[in-house]
């Protein structure tokens, strides 16, 4: 069976061959050992001199030819690699949502502010910093909104290519240039001041979501015209232990926009994945009657029980998800520890299908070789019908 | 219970952030102290709230609420106090050595400055060399560290092992919280406590204060 047919197929719940593997990963660290280093590290960008007096100086005219650009063909790079290393799945991303304002700071198109900063590998990432809106004012007045024609239009061809080239190959989960609705507006006004908002403000809310709403619909619909056959959205609704908000309210203010993407979606003949970090227990329920038909991550470092959720929801939705990362993947497991947790996931989540195996998050800890032992492990034990053994 | 004072408590468990400042004026005008309506109404509706927080009827949303309802009375209050508090003793809170994630951090802030708790919050991204040094200066014993990172655990073992350097390690009370910290982080880095939540913290450095 070929990956794709794998992949939809378990997104389906119809029958498949074998467990299906999905990358998650988007780390350049992990995929310049698959694929070897620049020449160039991306670190000196911020380390040279001469770089960062260009950046300080020029950094918003030279954000989209210059590092647009170069982050482009870094995301391409990620997509091979990550072909590379045989997943059925890979997470192919168009980060099309900054401006660089000097070489440590980048703003979000939806109002928040990033840290450019090293990975530790000598490459450059980026971290949250903090919300860009803290008024009624700077949301009126915020510069940075895309025309979301023109990106829909950026993100079609960006991710043409990419079909072209690897749609093939491997399934894509696609993820154009917009993050979650409900993480954006976290972002973008901060977590402390989001309650506030959110009851003050319920204006400035609404015109916030509708806006991120049509920015959500257009590249999507972007993605799919290009082919790419899964959207994935990244939308981080729960910490460690449990949701941010009440799940009625979580329901009420992004429940609609959220309905009709999906709808959009299906539609379309594509499937719909949600990333949501943390234990998502109690909004499981409510991800699953907005239509999605995967949802990754069931982070073990949260409270959130991954084989109960097979057995309460695994016939509604499939697991993508399970291996951790906050050991496990790293260096200092060993290779034996990968397979048994492979083979002990696959036992417990395999049955019935509806489980595509994958790392529960992106670190830069994270080595190739331990995803190479991954993948391994699952074309050895995930053959179906699965061993007792 | 003096109806003024339960109108208090039911503003901080209702989460009512445009209620508040009337009914503490309400009980100020009426006679009662500060430290009596602290005590007696926000306190007592605070604890409602982490009550539901634990039940799981209130979220992490719902206690930044709190804490902003709470943030609202106390200027009102505290110009009518005498200086020095309750004396529960102050709390150092940092993100460790490079990790700039804050907003746990933050809501433990304000949960434990809503009940009573000095705060020195000395942001993210915090080497141990200057929490040691703040604890120092301001004789702070209590400090709680946030890391989200897996990669930055060890932030916290530098922190345990500045606080053995310094010599003050016996004094000082170090608890740990955040998405990659657990019971068994904390006993590997050698802190004293783990907390998963901001109600949690609060029930520690609580214990805490209460033994002093």
């Amino acid at each position: 069976m070929h990956a794709i047919e794998r992949v939809l197929n378990t997104l389906e719940g119809k029958p498949v061959d074998r467990v299906p593997t999905f990358c998650a990963m988007v780390e350049d660290r992990t995929f310049n050992e698959v694929l070897g280093k620049p020449l160039i590290p991306q670190e000196l960008l911020m380390t040279n001199p001469v770089a960062r007096f260009v950046l300080d100086r020029w950094g918003p005219s030279l954000s989209r030819p210059v590092f647009q650009a170069e982050l482009n063909r870094a995301l391409v790079k990620r997509i091979r690699a990550q072909v590379e290393l045989g997943f059925d799945s890979v997470w192919a991303i168009l980060d099309e949502t900054f401006t660089v304002l000097d070489h440590t700071t980048m703003v979000r198109f939806n109002g928040s502010v990033f840290n450019i900063q090293p990975d530790g590998y000598g490459n450059m990432t980026y971290m949250y910093r903090c919300p860009g809106i803290r008024s009624r004012e700077d949301f009126e007045a915020w510069p940075y909104w895309p025309d979301t024609d023109d990106l829909a239009h950026r993100t079609y061809t960006f991710f043409r290519k990419v079909v072209r080239d690897y749609g093939h190959r491997t399934c894509l989960f696609g993820q154009g240039p917009a993050y979650g609705i409900q993480e954006s507006l976290l972002w973008a006004v901060g977590f402390e001041k989001m309650p506030i908002w959110i009851r003050r403000d319920k204006d400035l809310v609404k015109r916030y979501i509708d806006l991120n709403e049509e920015i959500c619909l257009k590249t999507n619909m972007a993605l799919l015209d290009a082919g790419v056959p899964v959207i994935i959205q990244t939308d981080d609704f729960a910490f460690k232990s449990g949701p941010l908000m009440n799940p009625k309210l979580i329901d009420e203010l992004f429940g609609p926009p959220y309905r009709r993407i999906i709808k959009a979606v299906h539609d379309r003949g594509a499937k719909y994945v949600l990333h949501s970090c943390g234990d998502n227990t109690l909004l499981f329920d409510t991800f699953i009657s907005w239509g999605v038909d995967g949802l990754h991550a069931y982070e073990n470092t949260s409270n959130v029980d991954i084989f109960k959720e097979k057995k309460i929801h695994g016939d509604k939705v499939t697991i993508v998800g399970g291996v951790g990362v906050d050991y496990l993947l790293t260096d200092r497991s060993r290779d034996e520890e990968v397979v048994h947790e492979v083979r002990r996931l696959i036992q417990e989540l395999g049955p019935g299908g509806r489980f595509i195996l994958a790392p529960v998050h992106s670190l830069s800890s994270i080595p190739a070789r331990k995803l190479e032992v991954m993948v391994d492990a699952v074309r050895r034990y995930g053959a179906y019908p699965l061993s007792s053994s | 219970m003096n109806e003024s004072i339960t109108a208090i408590q039911q503003a901080i468990d209702g989460l009512d952030l445009d209620g508040i400042r009337a009914l503490v004026m309400k009980c100020l005008e009426e006679g009662m102290s500060p430290e009596a309506i602290i005590q007696e109404g926000i306190s007592k509706g605070l604890e409602a709230v982490g009550r539901k927080f634990e039940e799981g009827e209130y979220f992490l949303a719902d206690l930044i609420m709190a804490g902003e309802v709470v943030k609202e009375a106390m200027p009102l209050l505290k110009e009518r106090m005498n200086p020095g508090g309750s004396g529960k003793g102050a709390v150092i809170l940092a993100t460790v050595a490079g990790d700039i994630h804050e907003i746990g951090k933050n809501i433990v802030g304000m949960i434990l400055s809503a009940n009573g708790f000095e705060i020195i919050d000395l942001g993210v991204d915090v080497p141990a060399q200057k929490i040691m040094a703040t604890a120092q200066a301001t004789g702070a014993r209590f400090i709680a560290l946030s890391a989200l990172l897996t990669t930055m655990v060890e932030g916290i073992r530098e922190v345990v092992d500045s606080s053995k350097a310094a010599g003050i390690r016996e004094q000082v009370k170090i608890v740990i919280g955040g998405a990659c910290t657990s019971e068994d982080l904390c006993q590997e880095m050698g802190a004293d406590a783990y907390g998963e939540t901001a109600i949690d913290a609060l029930k520690i450095f609580n214990s805490y204060s209460a033994a002093r």
